[in-house]
């Protein structure tokens, strides 16, 4: 049996669970001999049983702070941080993820792509310190600036120009620290600066990515958890 | 359609967590360091509300400004049933969610707000589910069960939450025919094709919070127990002797609601929980002079 993890501390796990059943079944349990479950985790020893684990959209903070205050947080640094399993975070879990985390766009005044306040509350995530980017929280702003954006992921899904992304109070990836193992997936335009862009998908090594939409909401439409499991899960089998 | 997509998927990712109403920055930062997914900014706690037998509005903008502006967790804030003038200036206030709330005096005893009209999401309160896709029909992207707020009584709540879901489960069950369909649509006074959708997926199509009495960890894990999507906790947690400890035990309990280990651990020694008032203490509307029953307001 190989199992693929959902976290769910928070947020919307269930989501991902569904996405990924939909794969198994559409591709026949990929051709593989023992079958593929996908299961909710909570626990160490749900964890352990894993070979990959997706960190789903949430409240950064509800689930960092569960997880510390039951004593979960080690464990799971340590599974992420084991180059064996492949980890997917969207949204609150490429927060939770990365190595730094700054600013949030808490407070509406201003403009939150610029403004960062070094006295802001993102101290209450203590990050997993497994992908080498510098993460901004709600750096669109507050819910009235969510938006759904069509994508093309063609660069590096195959033939999938036109993906539903749908960013809620998303963070964005500010700064690459380690380019050697962090390549960038995806990027939208940076519209308060001519030349600058925003990274939303990023990939570390050959079992990380992270994006900073949330593709288990895109509704009958599985192809990017199809990528992840071919292309992180299976490839690190 | 890609609106609502964003409104529900607001909605989707406060599932399993605990939205708890604060009045003032403190509170609300109090809240967040607890763990919770969102905060509700009122200006008085309902179980205060029910005490002043005064009218009940939208609170200061400016003290919910505040709040928003003390935390990075989404911030709600509540208008009166029917306000829609209260509802613009939330909207352009930015908050992340308005609720449409009984807790306030309606503004409006016929129709409730044209959610539709509005890019904000709202949330709104039922006790059955045709109460529950009007509401979605007007446009709210998330529902709440009302139980009855400002008792720390959960027994409306688990009534409402019931209510619902057995109410999914025969549906599903009774393969009605077209016509019979059509005639449940009718009472229910909505589309088919929402009823349908119901019916299809054996859940509401959108997110759905308990809400209404909740004191305890204990009570949050039987309501997530009874298949709700999350809790949202009102008076319980600050008209107890000790509201960050308490508030930690429910969102705790919200996520290990399964795992009575877990529930025993955090359900320890959390002090003096709230007195609150049992619902058989409070009369139905028709005899208000033991208060009222918040639940009753909205149709």
């Amino acid at each position: 049996m190989t199992y693929i993890g959902v976290l769910a501390l928070q947020g919307a796990f269930i989501e991902h669970i569904e996405r990924l059943q939909e794969c198994i079944k559409e591709y026949d349990n990929y051709d593989l001999d023992e079958d593929i479950n996908i299961i909710s985790v909570r626990t160490p020893e749900e964890l352990e049983k894993c070979k990959a684990l997706i960190i789903p959209g949430g409240e950064s903070t509800s689930m960092s702070l569960i997880a510390q205050r039951t004593g979960f947080l080690p464990f799971l640094r340590d599974f992420v941080n084991d180059s064996s399993k492949a980890i997917w975070g969207t949204c609150a879990g490429l927060i939770f993820l990365s190595e730094t985390v700054q600013g949030d766009g808490g407070g509406s005044g201003g403009s939150p792509l610029t403004a960062f306040d070094p006295t802001s509350r993102s101290n209450l995530v203590e990050p997993l310190n497994l992908v080498k980017v510098r993460v901004k929280r709600n750096a669109f702003g507050r819910q009235a600036q969510s938006f759904t954006k069509i994508c093309d992921f063609s660069s590096f899904i195959p033939n999938c120009t036109d993906f539903p992304a749908t960013f809620i109070r998303a963070p964005v990836i500010e700064e690459i620290i380690d380019a050697d193992r962090v390549k960038t997936l995806y990027t939208l335009p940076n519209p308060s600066s001519a030349t600058g862009e925003l990274i939303v998908a990023a990939k570390q090594d050959d079992n990380v990515l992270v994006t900073a939409f949330h593709p288990e909401l895109a509704e009958n439409d599985i192809r990017f958890h199809d990528y992840f499991i071919r292309e992180y899960v299976l490839k690190n089998l | 359609m890609s609106d609502f997509k964003i409104k529900s998927g607001f909605a989707q990712m406060l599932k399993g967590g605990v939205i708890m109403d604060v009045v003032n920055a403190e509170q609300a930062k109090i809240a967040e360091q607890a763990g919770a997914c969102a905060v509700m900014a009122l200006e008085r706690i309902p179980a205060d509300m029910r005490k002043s037998g005064q009218v009940c509005r939208m609170s200061d903008p400016k003290m919910i400004k505040e709040i928003m502006e003390s935390v990075s967790i989404p911030v709600m804030a509540k208008v009166r049933i029917g306000h829609f003038v209260e509802a613009q200036i939330l909207e352009a206030l930015e908050v992340d969610c308005i609720d449409e709330s009984e807790v306030l005096t309606p503004a409006d005893w016929t129709h409730h707000i044209d959610k539709l009209q509005f890019k904000t999401l709202f949330v709104c309160g039922a006790k059955d589910l045709s109460e529950a896709l009007r509401r979605i029909n007007e446009g709210a992207a998330m529902i709440r069960t009302k139980g009855e707020a400002g008792t720390g009584d959960v027994s409306e709540a688990v009534k409402h939450i019931n209510t619902i879901c057995n109410q999914i489960k025969d549906l599903k069950a009774n393969n009605l025919s077209a016509d019979q369909l059509k005639a449940k649509a009718d009472e229910f006074r909505v589309p088919v094709e929402l009823l349908q959708k119901v019916i299809d997926d054996g859940r509401l199509p959108v997110v759905n919070f308990a809400a209404g009495g909740v004191a305890t960890p204990a009570d949050a894990a039987l309501l997530m127990q009874l298949g709700c999507d999350g809790v949202f906790v009102g008076s319980g947690i600050f008209k107890s002797s000790n509201p960050p400890k308490l508030a930690r035990a429910i969102v705790e309990a919200t996520t290990h609601y399964n795992d009575p280990a877990k529930l025993l651990e955090v359900s320890r020694d959390l002090g003096d929980l709230m007195g609150g008032v049992s619902i058989e203490s409070i009369n139905r509307a028709t005899d208000a002079s033991k208060g009222v029953r918040l639940s009753e307001i909205g149709w």
